[in-house]
């Protein structure tokens, strides 16, 4: 028994490559929102933040609300004066090769504002 | 005749207002996908509404919701994640803590690290990334495991009542119970039969019945184009494969190109989504049927 265990066990790790790659080098956005602007942050998963980027804020019909860049410690503020946030946001940062999202729902915003 | 036709009119609406206000107050469970939405209908009967809210087209762990999806999810009473990094949406939204459960938390020393690949990237130097093979259900020990924590997940916020979830998880460790076994019977005489899948999903069914699955990384029930045809009879040879497994059914001519090549084909739903005929258990028992002819073939 243990023969074919330790076999399937290291095949399964040695034929696991094509998932592992695509998932490699990801890029981690996380956005919170204080009811007056929404902080996006980027970073990769090794830790390291995304020294630069295009933040595009989209509404909850996916228009485009605006465009930023991430500053070099891998943030952005977005003032929610700034955009249309009633359908909520969705946050894409695009560093050129890696790219993520995050969601922000009309509920979190309407939490961190009290309501 | 009209007080008649008056008082069951009357009767009628009450009994549809009262229908609408009880699947009103029912609890909301929402799951990252199908075993743990089949594992929660299983155990919570008609005591809450079980939502996997995925659309059968797209693959559940690259899912990327709406807002209003994510607006949905917030509101449920509970969330059942899979746990073992399925879903990555989970990761990109806030999710209310208190209400999420992961069902595979007592399992996670059984996870199955995928590794690895070594590469250069930037200025980060040579290094290998690690990810966890995530399709824990396709061992029925572990999803019994998943559903053991789900019950205990549902009594614990009184979605429903004790006694009548444990009877249903009896009934459901029984049923898996016999999936195992019959698996365990099946793939007994295959132990010895290199096999290759058209993805890499069956780590951990592989590993409870001792089997030797290869990977290729074609798309869920598309035709393998000339040059992953080429791949495929260059792997088979290397590894005297003799079945290949595809997670969804191709067209009838991949089937015809894969049997040329000399392997059986096995239709092997990963069943993270419904499937398109019976449930979790009903079409793991088609699948495992599936193998046993396909390994009596290779016996004859």
């Amino acid at each position: 028994m243990d023969g074919p265990v330790i076999r399937a066990v290291g095949l399964t790790a040695l034929l696991a490559v094509a998932p592992v790659a695509a998932a490699a080098h990801q890029l981690v956005v996380f956005a919170s929102v204080d009811c007056q602007a929404v902080t996006v942050e980027a970073k990769f998963s090794n830790g390291k933040p995304a020294q630069q980027g295009e933040v595009r804020v989209l509404d909850g019909e996916n228009a485009l609300q605006t465009t930023l860049q991430l500053s070099s410690d891998g943030t952005a503020l977005v003032p929610l004066a700034s955009v249309d946030y009633a359908t909520g946001l969705v946050i894409e940062v695009d560093t050129g090769g890696h790219d993520n999202y995050w969601i922000v729902t009309p509920e979190d915003i309407a939490r961190k504002c009290g309501r | 005749m009209l007080r008649f036709f008056n008082r069951v009119t009357a009767l009628i609406l009450a009994l549809m207002v009262a229908t609408a206000a009880g699947a009103q107050d029912r609890p909301k469970v929402v799951t990252v996908n199908y075993p743990l939405q089949y594992f929660t209908e299983r155990l919570v009967g008609d005591a809450a509404d079980v939502v996997f809210p995925v659309p059968t087209d797209v693959d559940p762990s690259f899912w990327r919701p709406s807002i209003s999806d994510i607006s949905d999810v917030q509101s449920a009473d509970l969330i059942l994640l899979n746990g073992a990094e399925f879903a990555t949406w989970i990761d990109r939204v806030s999710l209310p803590r208190s209400r999420v459960f992961n069902s595979s938390a007592a399992i996670e020393d059984q996870f199955i690290v995928t590794e690895s690949i070594t590469h250069s990237h930037g200025d980060g130097g040579e290094h290998s990334h690690e990810g966890l093979a995530s399709y824990v259900w396709l061992d029925p020990v572990l999803a019994t495991a998943q559903a053991e924590a789900i019950a205990a997940a549902i009594t614990t916020r009184d979605i429903a009542p004790v006694g009548e979830v444990e009877d249903r998880l009896e009934q459901l460790r029984t049923d898996i119970a016999a999936l195992d076994q019959t698996a365990a019977d099946v793939f007994a005489d295959l132990e010895a039969v290199p096999m290759i899948a058209t993805h890499p999903r069956y780590q951990y069914l592989a590993r409870r019945y001792g089997l030797t699955i290869a990977s290729m990384d074609w798309e869920a029930g598309e035709a393998p184009n000339p040059d992953q045809l080429a791949e495929l009879s260059a792997l088979q040879n290397q590894l005297g494969a003799e079945i290949l497994i595809w997670e969804a059914a191709p067209p009838a001519a991949a089937l015809e190109a894969v049997e040329q090549l000399g392997l059986q084909n096995v239709i092997f739903p990963t069943l993270a989504h419904e499937p398109t005929e019976g449930t979790f258990v009903e079409a793991y028992q088609k699948a495992l049927s599936d193998v046993s002819d396909a390994s009596q073939s290779l016996q004859n």
